[in-house]
């Protein structure tokens, strides 16, 4: 289990000397940009009335290794190189990008933005300053993208023979290990002046078991922002491949999944997205604003059980959605979204943070340059409640149990999915047979109505997530204890 | 190679030199063969809320993919980065990466084929979307959300959206293959939502086009999603029960979607499809034609070549009910000792434009036929899995009764087998519209599914 630490209030220095950051400049120095430059196209960007603007410089390496079939398949490796121009103007939003950077290019970029508001010019730029992200965010021993080839693949081997030899059934594996390492400028026309250096790690195993002429498919995965380190102390590569076999042969046992309305335990851990897809989206600030969010009017208002009260923390050491900063230089904070049932929070980026005039909470991320930022989760969870895990098995007399999941969906209206892997059937308290493929849908607010128990056994799940809106992609993670709901639409066959 | 317009611009033989430069020096670096992808794009974009613009972007991207084979072992690069400095570093380090790979005797370039297709016959690109100004495409977006919320009932609005994109692409092996063709891409589209506070529904819908004229008018845009999202208000839980299920147009397009994935050579001989193994075999009904052809003119998938710069053309995939080929790149298609269908995209396997070929009923036709069932009009959710079949994801819909719509349905999940339902398509309609994505189809009727709710 990972333990959630929470650092009271962190300092962040802020020092106006003029050489604050070497490695900054190391950075913008490598792709043939000055401070000069960065200042000059801020100061266009304002040049029509803009009241904001802001330049996002990135370079980023991802790199991954495929190993399948018994062999070193491919390997890859990915330079990304861009930078961004975002003016704000009012509730109007100005944005190009280029990955030529040229100073005409990006001074054009700027223009570009600029072209939002048509009228005289408001603000001016003003000097810069620096800000540190949060300290203890990303591991920085024994980082994974400036390890050799040859370790790394030795990395993906490890999970890929133990899944091989594990068990006579598995016909196929396959790993993959990613890794990329992201340095970020952020620069804006109120001055501020940041970097930050994202590490971030992914080892996943798949595979596919064959019994009696049935065939089914497992998954498991780990990683953050970790170093190597990780894979020694906290998951092991070897573990990595044994536990997607053991959901494969699950599987293989499993019967199709049961059809129709009946209580729901959740196991700890996975079922976080659970959380991530019927209450953290709709508490993103923009779908607040724009009142299509269900919550849109319900700050303060009971929505949920006394028992359910759920965070979303960008600053938990290593682990997936997290960073020391975010996409536009905020430092992130941890929020509370939901207190014993009531709606108490949103997640901010700087535009609707502006029109609802209320805080910056450090949650506007992009998926790369190339995007505009959004009001985002990072890791949510729902917290440890007062219930033993065992407890809340042995209330349920017919009911079901969710062990893995594939994945959620929701719309705005509060309507949601999420798709079970594996489960398995709860008789007289106890989990019976395996179960596979079904769907649960619900409404938020009438699940969060009906979460009737909490376990004491908060877990983040797999660090594998990557979550999609508006065609961004972010990595995230999501965790809760092990919950009890009243009943919930199964969608199986029988 | 025939090209679009009067003559090549100064940019347009940088990227040439650019793909011959990354060809000669991996080559000095002792690479055994070579393969450049280069794609500059600019696009454009506006979108509109509530009758203002709330976001406005331009721009313009350039991006190498690098594949680099030394002794039969492989390895990609990709960069943004298009300095020298960059470029030369990727694919040093790219031939020294492919010496750590094992050695796969199916790797390799293409060989260079014979045919060429000249790329201004499939009507790609369309000048015109370049050269329309930014205030004209600003007001069809704004045209069409405020045709839209003229609607008493629409409540509330996700904004419209107009999207054009120009593109250049450029491929280049070291076995002699250049080829470069430019296309267009431009749509219009908008969200809303309708009913009050705590019974909202929603839907979207989107035109799109590589041609500008052919774009559907903003009236058409705004009545398309007004319709689509205002038949979803008041809807009813339903009892789990197995009813026949009609797919809208929306609907088969992720079926189809779901069926390439398990026809696409990579899962088939990665043994992650339930149809590996079953070529030749009858394994739908009569209605089922499925195609996949990439020189459909003006079609969303059209193109000369593929990545590993093999000609389009078109496959029959499942010819009445006979499953008769699957998808290959180059690489999957020498795993399985079958010939490329010429569907390679990017370092996978990727659709043209994939369809089920369309039927005689009107889906009028097909909703009278149906004495109690579910119309499904949107899903959401995963629970998809190719190495069984098994569909299960949440839904959206209208329930029928007596032939007759009688009211929608939400809080349901569907679920099925994709192999038992190509053998319980009861009528494939005759409303398919090629021009709505690279993978398609027209209204579908399947005998039976089960739809689970209360």
């Amino acid at each position: 289990m990972i333990s959630v630490k929470f650092d009271p209030k962190p300092r962040h220095p802020i020092c106006h000397n003029r050489r604050f950051m070497p490695e900054l400049a190391t950075m913008l120095e490598k792709i043939g940009l000055d401070r000069k430059l960065l200042r000059q196209a801020l100061d266009l960007g304002l040049k029509s009335g803009g009241d904001f603007s802001e330049i996002f410089v990135e370079r980023g390496i991802h790199s991954s290794i495929n190993l399948e079939e018994d062999i070193i398949k491919e390997t890859s490796e990915a330079v990304i190189t861009g930078l961004s121009v975002r003016v704000l103007s009012g509730g109007k939003t100005g944005f190009g990008f280029t990955n030529d950077l040229a100073p005409e290019r990006i001074l054009k970029t700027s223009l570009t933005a600029a072209a939002i508001s048509a009228g005289r010019r408001q603000q001016h730029f003003r000097r810069f300053y620096g800000r540190k992200g949060l300290p203890g965010i990303y591991s920085d021993q024994h980082p994974v993208h400036s390890a050799s080839l040859n370790r790394k693949i030795a990395l993906a081997r490890e999970a890929y023979d133990s899944a091989r030899n594990f068990d006579p059934a598995v016909v196929k594996v396959k790993v993959l290990l990613q890794d990329s390492f992201r340095e970020l400028t952020i620069a804006n026309s109120e001055g501020l002046f940041v970097s930050d250096s994202r590490p971030l790690v992914r080892l996943v195993c798949h595979v596919i078991a064959e019994k009696n002429g049935r065939r089914e498919s497992g998954f498991w995965g780990g990683g953050g922002r970790v170093g190597l380190e990780y894979f020694r102390s906290s998951l092991s590569p070897q573990r990595i491949g044994e536990q997607a076999v053991r959901e494969a042969l699950a599987l293989l046992e499993a019967r199709d999944a049961p059809a129709g309305e009946m209580p729901i335990v959740l196991s700890a851990g996975h079922s976080g997205v659970l959380i991530h897809e019927a209450v953290g989206h709709l508490l993103e600030a923009d779908f607040i604003r724009k009142k299509t969010s269900i919550f849109w009017n319900k700050l303060g208002r009971k929505v949920g059980s006394e028992l359910v009260t759920i965070y979303d923390d960008p600053t938990i050491a290593g682990l997936r959605g997290s960073y020391a900063l975010d996409d536009e230089g905020t430092t992130p904070e941890k929020v509370m979204l939901i207190e014993r049932g009531r709606v108490c929070g949103f997640l901010q980026d700087r535009l609707s943070a502006g029109l609802m005039k209320m805080p910056l909470n450090g949650h506007g991320r992009r998926e790369d340059f190339s995007y505009p930022p959004i009001p985002r989760m990072a890791n949510t969870y729902i917290d440890n409640g007062p219930d033993d895990p065992e407890e809340i098995l042995r209330s349920v007399k017919k009911g079901f149990y969710v062990q893995s999941l594939q994945g959620g969906e929701v719309e705005d209206s509060g309507k949601f999915t999420f798709s079970v892997s594996l489960g398995y059937l709860i008789e007289n308290g106890r989990r019976t047979a395996p179960v596979k493929q079904a769907t649960l849908v619900g409404t938020s607010t009438d699940i969060l109505s009906k979460i009737e128990m909490v376990g004491n056994d908060l877990d983040f799940s797999l660090q594998t997530g990557t979550c999609g809106k508006e065609g961004q992609s972010v990595p995230v993670s999501d965790g809760c204890p092990t919950i009890k709901i009243t009943a919930m639409t199964v969608g199986g066959i029988k | 190679m025939t090209r679009q317009g009067r003559g090549p611009k100064k940019s347009e033989i940088g990227l040439r030199d650019t793909a011959e430069m990354l060809i000669a020096s991996a080559l000095k670096a002792a690479a055994d063969e070579v393969e450049v992808v280069i794609e500059n794009s600019n696009e454009f974009q506006v979108e509109v809320r509530k009758r203002k613009i709330e976001h406005l972007e331009e721009a313009g991207t350039r991006a190498v993919r690098i594949r680099v084979i030394k002794d039969k072992k492989t390895a990609h690069a990709f960069s943004s980065d298009l300095s020298p400095l960059t470029l030369r570093r990727l694919v040093k380090n790219a031939v020294r990466r492919a010496k750590l790979a094992t050695p796969d005797e199916f790797s390799g370039l293409a060989p260079i084929s014979e045919t060429r297709i000249d790329p201004s016959g499939l009507e790609l690109y369309d000048p015109e979307v370049s050269q329309v100004d930014a205030k004209t495409k600003i007001r069809l977006a704004l045209e069409t959300e405020r045709l839209a919320l003229r609607d008493k009932r629409i409540t509330n609005s996700y904004g419209a959206d107009f999207s054009s994109n120009e593109a250049r692409i450029v491929i280049t092996n070291s076995n002699g293959f250049a080829g470069e063709y430019q296309q267009t891409c431009c749509s219009l589209s908008l969200g809303l939502q309708a009913g009050d506070t705590d019974n909202r529904v929603e839907d979207y819908w989107m035109s799109s086009k590589r041609f500008f004229r052919e774009l559907d008018t903003p009236e058409e845009v705004a009545r398309k999603t007004v319709e689509r999202t205002v038949r979803y208000l008041n809807p009813r839980k339903i009892k789990t029960t197995k009813v026949p299920v009609i797919f809208e147009p929306t609907q088969t397009a992720w079926l189809l979607g779901f069926l390439f994935a398990c026809v696409s050579g990579t899962a088939i001989y990665q043994k992650s499809s339930f149809l590996s193994g079953r070529l030749g075999e009858k394994i739908g009904n009569d209605l089922l034609n499925v195609v996949d052809d990439g020189l459909i003119p003006r079609a969303p998938g059209t193109r000369p070549f593929d990545s590993d710069g093999l000609p389009s053309r078109r496959t029959a995939v499942i010819d009445k009910g006979t499953l008769t080929s699957y998808l290959c790149n180059t690489y999957a298609a020498r795993k399985l000792g079958l010939q490329s269908t010429g569907n390679a995209a990017g370092t996978g396997v990727g659709p043209t434009n994939f369809h089920l070929l369309p039927g005689l009923r009107t889906p009028e036709e097909i909703i009278a036929s149906t004495e109690r069932g579910l119309i499904l009009t949107r899903t959401i959710g995963h629970g998809l899995n190719t190495v069984t079949g098994d569909i299960s994801r949440g839904a959206f819909g209208l329930w029928v009764e007596d032939g007759r719509i009688v009211h929608p349905v939400s809080e349901v999940t569907i679920s099925g087998n994709l192999g038992q339902m190509l053998k319980e398509i009861q009528f494939v309609g005759s409303d398919l519209d090629i021009s709505t994505g690279q993978v398609c189809g027209p209204t579908v009727k399947v005998a039976e599914m089960t739809v689970a709710g209360e």
